[in-house]
């Protein structure tokens, strides 16, 4: 056995004896576990609760009676997002965003009703799910476990002892470090295995899972090598003690706070009306269906004529008004999609910004690679708002469609088409973002935890030479 | 030099001490300061919003009004816009004002539909929650007194000063150490906040429960660490145990009396009216016209002899119909505000144990910017949305057009009056576990300060 | 210095008297009686566990005996322990005061201390005057007054903290194994600060169980073993003041009493 492993060994035997350390890592276990349960609970009644939602909205579209279709145009359709699988290991920003959209013709409608809206305060304080716990709380825990590791030889002054008894100061802290790398991964194993059952049971897929897997697992040595670098660095336990909690506060709690601060001060997104009010003037812009002399219409009819082949609107085949029901959804969602990619892109610049001190603070790294794979993150959102949209586009269209093929055929002053026609439009089908598919999302994150990991090693490194020198 | 200068020289001359309370300092000027930005990027958008909506309004004037101005038309286009202005004190507590919606515009179709729309935000952004005063206050205040405090006495025995120290004649040194900490550490978080009160124009008694709430949630945390100095001999082991106190009280229990407090009062009501609200507005369109009228006057009989009209379509009958369905789902509206506000009473109440989740209460409630303040926002949207109706029913019962002189005459929305209050039994249950732990800590400090 | 105090009450500065005190069922002193006077070096010699710790606590206040009396200038420490310590000055083993100050700076704050509510009459700033002679007495260098005390070494820290004895200006000095770990040269050097002491007519109690310490400077030596003084011997006028030899037998071999 080297001295590394015995040293490892060492410092299990110190955990074991250490009833602070065993009663806060069996809470951290504990809360892991209480996470996992709460927030599945959470998960599967906000999943039962949308799909009933979503069946009933369904089922009342189907149940409409005999209508003009401009009248299903505007009685429109709910659809409500989908919650992910893994959502219930990280919430992401699903209790921030709204995930029900009311679609209708020429209108986009914000998403309502998210949780964060209709809950107080406590929300703020953070939300309970494994993730919470595996990237707030286990960092503290390493630190308590670790931050005496080599701090407390010095003061006893067993370092000098070991290293007189031939122990090198490598030795000794890859012997720390593999001890409490070993400690890190215990903390980690019910989340782990909890995702292990999630992926097992079919419920997520296994490249996320293992991935999440390869993200906790960086990060939880990331503090471990924190812990035991900076234990090795200085000259009491307490002073690493110290350090810790104040590169943590900054790290964990500080920085992802001041950093959105700063990206909502620099970068500025419009409000819901002053877009709209704009969307109205671009609209005007173009032309008045209504007017007779507008010129844009004109030219529009007299492009449809030529089409048909007809003189007058009368001889179409079709009825007019659907027609220009059909191009002047194409002009408003072309207006739309334009001011939504607008914000789109100022929401992202705004989280790039966020994004940029990763490198400062890797809990962005890891809270944003956790997001992603959990597919619960500003991304996947956006991913379900634009298939929304695509899907608005469509069936509105349809609608327009039947108004102008189906309407001529239809006499009397309220006509209305038959009710089987609703049947035939289609329901909102969400295609669940794949994680995998955003690789720049993911890379990145493994890119910076990976990058803190060399450089704490470095430091490491460094720290073992100096704990020979300084031993005298 | 007096004794009390004499331990001013020594906290001072300390690096640990001087570093935590220098860290405070700027902590809390920099949150002031950060809230301060808030707030006035808010006022920054009324006023945007305010001149983008003045324009769009006088191009509906421009558009509608005329001598033969339909009012059905000018109601349907003129969105009146509604605004909530940051509250004085909202640069210490900006709350949920990130969150909920600080403009917001109404015609007078139905309300339901209108006023649950989200304004854009960030979600991302907004996860982390705000960084402002109540935030250094309630999570990083307790880190800095813990490293003040944690190690009163243990660290002098450790020091193997305890004994010298007890030795000489004078007394009253823990009790002097303790209050100039507490002191320098409420100055350090009330200074910038008077400051900013101050530039804000907050009122005095608000700023003045704001620092008492500080001074009270202070007191506690000193009697916490004070007391597990006195029950832990070492102070590393004493330094652990209070941050992990601080994780249980401000992390763990909030976060566990959130999942338990959404789970057991659902909100799903909101969700429930809208979709009600719809169905009763387009089924408006397939019964007859009369039934819609009957319900409307029921509740509007001044109108009842005006229901008559020529033809398939009446804006009168469209207005009628849009008010019929928020009248339609006015029960839904009472159960879904109050799911919220029992959400919002248990909070509360678990203020009462959870100190941290107390001080977040009282601070929030006396800058507005909680979801009672909101609710108070929605509440005058409504009662201008009523407004807003009443005005445009005799043009369109009584077939008056609708002229530029009209426009003139459309009501205003006025921000509301603002609704803080003291949360006085959430201070009075402050005060109490302030004074419970402050007194546990001098016993204990009192008994490990004697002889060992 | 210039305002001395002196004890004014008659008999010893320091007086036990059946000094009886049990902790946990374990009695630790029991019927121990001492005197000493004003302008006399007493050292209390005794094995671990002898009753010396006991005995210095029982001074300051900081125990209740079970039975006996301990007066400090004719106060009752147990009962008005503010009073009695306000009459003495204690040096604890392995001096250690706050490391981040200066010399100068320590002095000046545990003065501000002790000075704390006894009064006004003292309340006005003399520190400089108090301690600057003080640490002149001792014999610390003056370069390294305004140093912090992270640098010094164990008998520098020592003489900073007799120093602040000094400038307590106080009838009574305990001293706790006071040359534990010195240098000889510092020994020396603290040998002469008692003699110091000794004129301006303080009663010294030094507690040791450094016999050839205690034959150089003490006037009276007292045997504690088994929770009273088994013996008592005077310094006769001699140049060789005790006889070594006899009191390091009597020392090894507590209970055989002549």
């Amino acid at each position: 056995m080297t001295g590394a492993t015995l040293i490892a060994r060492e410092e299990w035997r110190a955990l074991l004896r250490n009833r602070a350390g065993l009663v806060a890592t069996a809470l951290l276990v504990l809360l892991v576990l209480v996470a996992s349960f709460t927030s599945l609970e959470r998960h599967s009644s906000i999943e039962a609760d949308r799909a009933h939602y979503q069946a009933t909205v369904d089922h009342a579209f189907d149940q409409q009676p005999d209508r003009h279709p401009h009248r299903m145009v505007h009685y429109g359709q709910f659809v409500f997002r989908p919650i992910a699988p893994l959502a219930f290991f990280d919430s992401g920003v699903d209790s921030f965003t709204g995930n029900i959209i009311f679609l209708e013709g020429h209108r986009q409608n914000s998403a309502n009703f998210a949780e964060a809206r209709q809950s107080s305060l406590l929300l703020r304080f953070g939300q309970l799910t494994p993730a919470f716990v595996l990237q707030t709380l286990a960092p503290l825990l390493l630190i308590f476990l670790g931050f005496a590791s080599v701090a407390r030889e010095r003061e006893r002054g067993t370092l000098r002892l070991m290293l007189a008894h031939g122990i090198n100061g490598r030795e000794l802290l890859l012997g720390k470090l593999l001890g409490h790398a070993a400690i890190a991964l215990a903390v980690g194993l019910p989340a782990f295995i909890v995702l292990l059952g999630f992926a097992l049971a079919g419920a997520a897929a296994w490249p996320e899972t293992l991935l999440m897997l390869g993200g906790y697992s960086a990060w939880l040595l990331l503090w471990v090598l924190l812990s035991v670098s900076a234990s090795a660095l200085v000259q009491r336990p307490r002073d690493a003690l110290a350090v810790l909690v104040g590169l943590w506060m900054v790290v964990v709690i500080l920085l992802p706070r001041v950093l959105p601060e700063v990206a909502a001060a620099r970068i500025s997104l419009d409000t819901k009306i002053e877009t709209e009010i704009v969307l109205h003037r671009e609209l005007a812009a173009i032309g008045d269906s209504h007017d007779p002399e507008d010129p844009y219409f004109n030219e529009f009819r007299e492009k449809v004529l030529a089409e048909y082949g007809v003189e007058s609107i009368e001889e179409l085949p079709v009825q007019y008004a659907g027609l220009v029901g059909i191009e002047g959804e194409r002009l408003t969602s072309a207006i739309y999609a334009e001011a939504a990619s607008r914000s789109a892109a100022r929401e992202s610049a705004q989280n790039r910004f966020v994004h940029a001190f990763s490198a400062l603070s890797p809990l962005l790294a890891i809270r944003q690679l956790s997001m992603t794979l959990a597919g619960s993150d500003a991304g996947a959102h956006s991913d379900f708002l634009q298939q929304a949209e695509d899907f608005r586009y469509r069936f509105v269209q349809q609608l327009n469609r039947m108004q102008a093929e189906l309407l001529p055929g239809i006499s009397g002053e309220d006509p209305r088409i038959s009710a089987t026609y609703w049947q035939d439009i289609p329901r909102f089908d969400y295609q669940a973002l794949d994680p995998l598919r955003r690789q720049e999302d993911i890379l990145w994150p493994f890119v910076v935890l990976v990058g803190w990991i060399g450089g704490l090693l470095t430091i490491a490194a460094f720290a073992a030479q100096r704990l020979e020198r300084i031993a005298k | 030099m007096t004794p009390v200068h004499a331990e001013a020289l020594l906290l001072l001359k300390s690096g640990r001490n001087l570093v935590a309370l220098l860290l405070l300092v700027a902590l809390s000027v920099a949150a002031v300061w950060s809230g301060s930005v808030q707030v006035s990027g808010q006022q920054e958008v009324i006023e945007r919003v305010a001149q983008a909506q003045e324009e769009d309004l006088a191009a509906v004037e421009q558009a509608q009004a005329g001598p033969r101005g339909d009012p059905g038309y000018a109601g349907y286009y003129a969105f009146m816009l509604t605004q909530d202005p940051p509250p004085a004190l909202a640069f210490a507590a900006m709350g949920l004002r990130d969150l909920q919606p600080y403009v917001l515009r109404v015609r007078a179709l139905g309300l339901q539909q209108q006023l649950y729309d989200a304004e854009i935000y960030n979600p991302e952004l907004a996860l982390p929650g705000v960084f402002d005063w109540a935030f250094v206050l309630v999570y990083l205040t307790p880190l800095v007194i813990i490293a003040l405090a944690h190690d009163l006495v243990t660290g002098e025995r450790e020091a193997g000063r305890l004994r010298l120290l007890l030795s000489l004649p004078g007394g009253g040194v823990w009790r002097r150490r303790v209050i100039l900490r507490y002191l320098l550490v409420v100055i350090a978080l009330g200074l910038p906040l008077i400051v900013g009160a101050c530039l804000a124009a907050a009122p005095m008694t608000g700023t003045a429960a704001m620092l008492l709430t500080a001074a009270l949630y202070c007191a506690f945390w000193f009697g916490l660490a004070l007391l597990l100095g006195s029950l832990l001999r070492a102070s590393t082991t004493a330094a652990a145990a209070m941050t992990g106190c601080w994780i249980v009280l401000t992390l763990i229990l909030p976060t566990l009396g959130n999942a338990v407090i959404a789970r057991a009062i659902p909100a799903g009501k909101g969700i429930d009216l809208t979709l009600a609200q719809r169905e009763a507005v387009h089924a408006g369109w397939d019964i007859p016209k009369s039934e819609t009228f009957e319900r409307f006057f029921s509740s509007h009989p001044q109108w009842r002899e005006k229901g008559q009209f020529e033809g398939r379509f009446h804006w009168k009958w469209y207005y009628a119909m849009h008010q019929v369905g928020d009248e339609a789902v006015a029960e839904d509206v009472v159960a879904y505000r109050t799911s919220l506000i029992a959400r919002e009473d248990w909070t509360r109440r678990l203020g009462y144990v959870l100190p941290g989740v107390g001080a977040m209460t009282i601070v929030h409630r006396l800058a507005d910017t909680d979801q009672l303040g909101q609710f108070a926002y929605q509440d005058s949207i409504a009662g201008f949305h009523e407004k807003l109706r009443h005005f445009y029913y005799p043009y369109l019962f009584n077939d008056r057009p609708f002229t530029r002189a009209d426009f003139n005459q459309i009501p205003r929305y006025a921000p509301r009056v603002q609704s803080d209050s003291l949360a006085v039994v959430s201070l009075l249950m402050l005060m109490l576990v302030a004074a419970l732990l402050a007194y546990l800590g001098a016993r204990g400090i009192a008994r490990v300060s004697g002889v060992q | 210095m210039s305002d001395k105090q002196q004890h004014s009450a008659p008999g010893p500065a320091i007086a036990i008297e059946n000094l009886q005190h049990r902790y946990e069922e374990k009695a630790v002193l029991h019927g121990l009686n001492l005197d000493v006077h004003s302008g006399e070096i007493y050292a209390l010699l005794g094995g671990n566990g002898a009753g010396k710790s006991t005995t210095l606590a029982a001074l300051l206040g900081f125990i209740a005996p079970s039975a006996g009396s301990v007066r400090v200038c004719g106060i009752d420490p147990v009962t008005e322990p503010r009073r009695a310590r306000a009459q003495l000055a204690y040096v604890p083993e392995n001096v250690s005061l706050y490391e981040h100050l200066t010399a100068r700076e320590n002095i000046s704050y545990f003065l501000a201390l002790a000075d704390a509510g006894q009064g006004t009459d003292r309340r006005t700033d003399q520190s400089t005057d108090r301690i600057e002679p003080a640490l002149q007495a001792v014999g610390l260098a003056a370069d390294a007054w305004d140093k912090p005390l992270a640098g010094f070494s164990k008998g520098m820290r020592q003489k900073t903290a007799i120093a602040l004895a000094l400038a307590r200006d106080v009838p009574v000095l305990l001293l706790d194994e006071p040359t534990s770990g010195l240098d000889p040269r510092a020994v020396l050097e603290f040998n002469q600060l008692l003699d110091t002491a000794r004129e301006r007519k303080v009663a010294v109690l030094m507690v040791t169980h450094d016999l050839v310490s205690a034959v150089d400077i003490a006037d009276r030596i007292g045997f504690l073993a088994e929770g009273r003084i088994e013996e008592e011997q005077q310094a006769s006028a001699q140049s060789v003041r005790f006889d070594l030899n006899a009191l390091h037998d009597r020392y090894t071999h507590p209970g055989a009493a002549a």
